[in-house]
């Protein structure tokens, strides 16, 4: 494929060996990498070259990588994944409620990281044929072995029927519709319970809990990932995402 | 009032004192005499215990007037007019007098107690400002050592993760045989290697700066060769100074030094870690040594942006970093300034000729021991 048709990707972090294996990755599987040093370099490089996606580490020397999230967000809505240090449960909430797709937490597995990518481009149909895209938003969903029947209410796991309540089929669903991405608590909150909640974590962990019951999940392998202290992302299982 | 009951023991003694004095001339004087002096235990009693006291002893004068004073002597009785007068009169007079008296010793008194209160009360705010003031104090140095602390986790636990996130991402993706091909695959195990030895580096730094604050560094003085030392060091870390041309100028015949070579090799890496972060690709670091008085200094210059003047001072303290530095845990000149100044030498940054930092260490020159016997001459700076 050639430049300029969805394929560019901008990675930028402060550190070179970063850049280099992130370049190198990227190379090796079709993506034309383009690399930004700095804050400032970065809104540039987002300007001047219109890449299909951002590879945004939050640690930058110049200017705050969420500062650079919002500037982006400011004229563009192209596909933002952050990369953040382990242990900052708020800075990767703030970045995924300004707008960022996904975050992956250093030091990450490379695979992980583009597979992350993977899902933030389907989800962008301006990057071109989404509508013929599976885990698009469509009537009926499917994740791995998960199915959700939006107009007649049926969710499915393995062929089994799940008995749920209306609040649990709207969580599922939600995380269905958005499979592979991370949902912050507040924007399912504010979709499934309404625009005045947004802090009550607590409602979501026991409905949560009890759609994994209902569910049968096993802990070992959950299709619900829980992200501690983040959201929660509907997987599917059978692709190498994590 | 603690001292009421002498007051009234006192005040009666004088009574019986007066009385006594004044009985072998009772009947050369008028009654005016006794009466006068008997006003005065009355007044001493109600300075010393207080009104009652003063008001008993005066009860105790009048019995004793009219008793050994006015006629019929030895008796209560009263028969002449005048002497009824100057009874009462004497009464009254002493119970005035002495209620009088005592009111304003009273009342002194409490003034002083106030005053006393007050003085203490004063006191006790000064040492509670005292007290808060020092607690402010405290908290303030707490907060900033508490400071300190988590900048230094902050900065290592980055310096720590950097290396590691590009070595996994790197690892992690050969695993998955991503499709790269033969240059590609070399140059990606090149920075894994990179990143490895800058782990090496920054854990030997971390070892060090633990040694140093425990107070467990004890350098190993020996006579070192710098020029060898600095070779050395130059070819080991070929990889890292692979964007750079390092120009060493040693002169011939450089005197030995007396250090722990382990220790400088750190400040040598240390200085010249720094050097690459700060040059830009493809230039010039310069290292050059002169023999002193006393001392060899030894000089590693970069072109970079250089160190501001106001920045001289607190580039050694660690976990500061130069405005213009990438982001480092700032330890590795931190502890070539506690290495190099426990071998009894000294560090500072200052312009290098072609701009840029140049940071020069010097370390003392080495004394050959004396031979036993030879005197006290020289004795080895240790």
């Amino acid at each position: 494929m050639s430049v300029g048709d969805g394929r560019r990707v901008l990675v930028v972090d402060d550190e070179r060996p970063i850049l280099r294996a992130l370049s190198a990755a990227l190379t090796a599987r079709g993506y034309a990498p383009e690399v930004a040093l700095t804050g400032a370099e970065a809104l540039e490089r987002a300007a001047l070259d219109d890449p299909a996606a951002v590879i945004l580490d939050l640690g930058l020397p110049d200017l705050d990588g969420i500062e650079v999230l919002r500037r982006i967000r400011g004229w563009s809505d192209v596909p933002v994944i952050v990369l953040t240090a382990e242990g900052a449960e708020d800075r990767k909430v703030k970045a995924l409620d300004d707008g960022a797709d996904d975050y992956v937490t250093k030091p990450f597995s490379t695979p992980e990281l583009l597979a992350r990518l993977g899902v933030a481009l389907r989800h962008r149909p301006a990057s071109g044929g989404a509508h013929d895209d599976p885990s698009g938003p469509g009537p009926v969903l499917e994740v791995g072995d998960v199915r959700v029947d939006i107009p007649h209410h049926v969710a499915e796991v393995a062929g089994r029927r799940l008995e749920l309540t209306p609040k649990e089929f709207g969580l599922l669903a939600l995380l269905a519709r958005h499979a592979g991405r991370v949902l912050t608590h507040r924007m399912i909150l504010q979709a499934v319970w309404g625009p005045e909640y947004g802090t009550e974590s607590e409602y979501l962990r026991v409905y949560a809990s009890q759609l994994r019951k209902k569910m049968a999940e096993d802990p070992a392998r959950p299709r619900l990932v829980t992200e501690p202290g983040v959201g929660y992302r509907l997987i599917d299982r059978d692709t190498p995402t994590s | 009032m603690v001292r009421r009951p002498f007051g009234l023991l006192i005040g009666a003694a004088l009574v019986v004192v007066c009385t006594l004095a004044l009985v072998p001339v009772r009947d050369a004087v008028t009654v005016a005499t006794p009466a006068l002096v008997l006003v005065a235990p009355g007044i001493v009693a109600g300075l010393v215990g207080g009104r009652l006291d003063g008001v008993a002893t005066a009860v105790l004068a009048a019995l004793a007037f009219d008793i050994v004073f006015v006629e019929p002597y030895g008796s209560l009785d009263v028969h002449l007019v005048d002497d009824v007068v100057a009874l009462v009169a004497f009464g009254a007079v002493a119970l005035t007098v002495a209620t009088l008296v005592a009111l304003a010793a009273d009342r002194r008194r409490s003034a002083e107690q106030r005053a006393e209160e007050i003085l203490a009360l004063s006191e006790d705010r000064e040492r509670i400002h005292r007290e808060q003031r020092r607690l402010v104090f405290e908290k303030t140095a707490l907060e900033q050592a508490d400071d300190a602390r988590r900048a230094l986790l902050r900065s290592v636990s980055h310096d720590l993760r950097t290396p590691l996130a590009a070595i996994r991402a790197i690892t992690s993706d050969l695993r998955a045989d991503a499709d790269y091909d033969e240059r590609t695959r070399h140059e990606l195990l090149d920075v894994v290697g990179d990143e490895a030895e800058r782990l090496d580096r920054l854990v030997a730094n971390l070892l060090s700066l633990s040694r140093i604050e425990a107070g467990a560094l004890v350098p190993d003085i020996q006579a070192v060769d710098l020029d060898e030392l600095v070779t050395d060091r130059v070819r080991r870390l070929s990889r890292l100074l692979r964007d750079v041309t390092v120009a060493t100028h040693l002169p011939p015949g450089l005197p030995l030094v007396d250090a722990d070579y382990v220790l400088v090799d750190q400040v040598v890496t240390n200085l010249l870690e720094n050097a690459t972060r700060h040059t830009p690709p493809r230039s010039t670091i310069r290292i050059d040594a002169r023999g002193g008085e006393g001392v060899v200094a030894v000089s590693i210059s970069d072109e970079g942006p250089g160190v501001p003047p106001a920045e001289r001072s607190l580039i050694f303290e660690p976990f500061r970093t130069g405005s213009s530095a990438q982001r480092s845990s700032g330890i590795g000149l931190a502890i070539c300034r506690a290495v190099v100044e426990d071998l009894g030498g000294t560090i500072s940054v200052g312009d290098a000729p072609a701009g840029g930092a140049r940071f020069t260490f010097t370390l003392p020159i080495h004394r050959p021991t004396p031979l036993p016997g030879a005197g006290e001459v020289d004795e080895v700076a240790s």
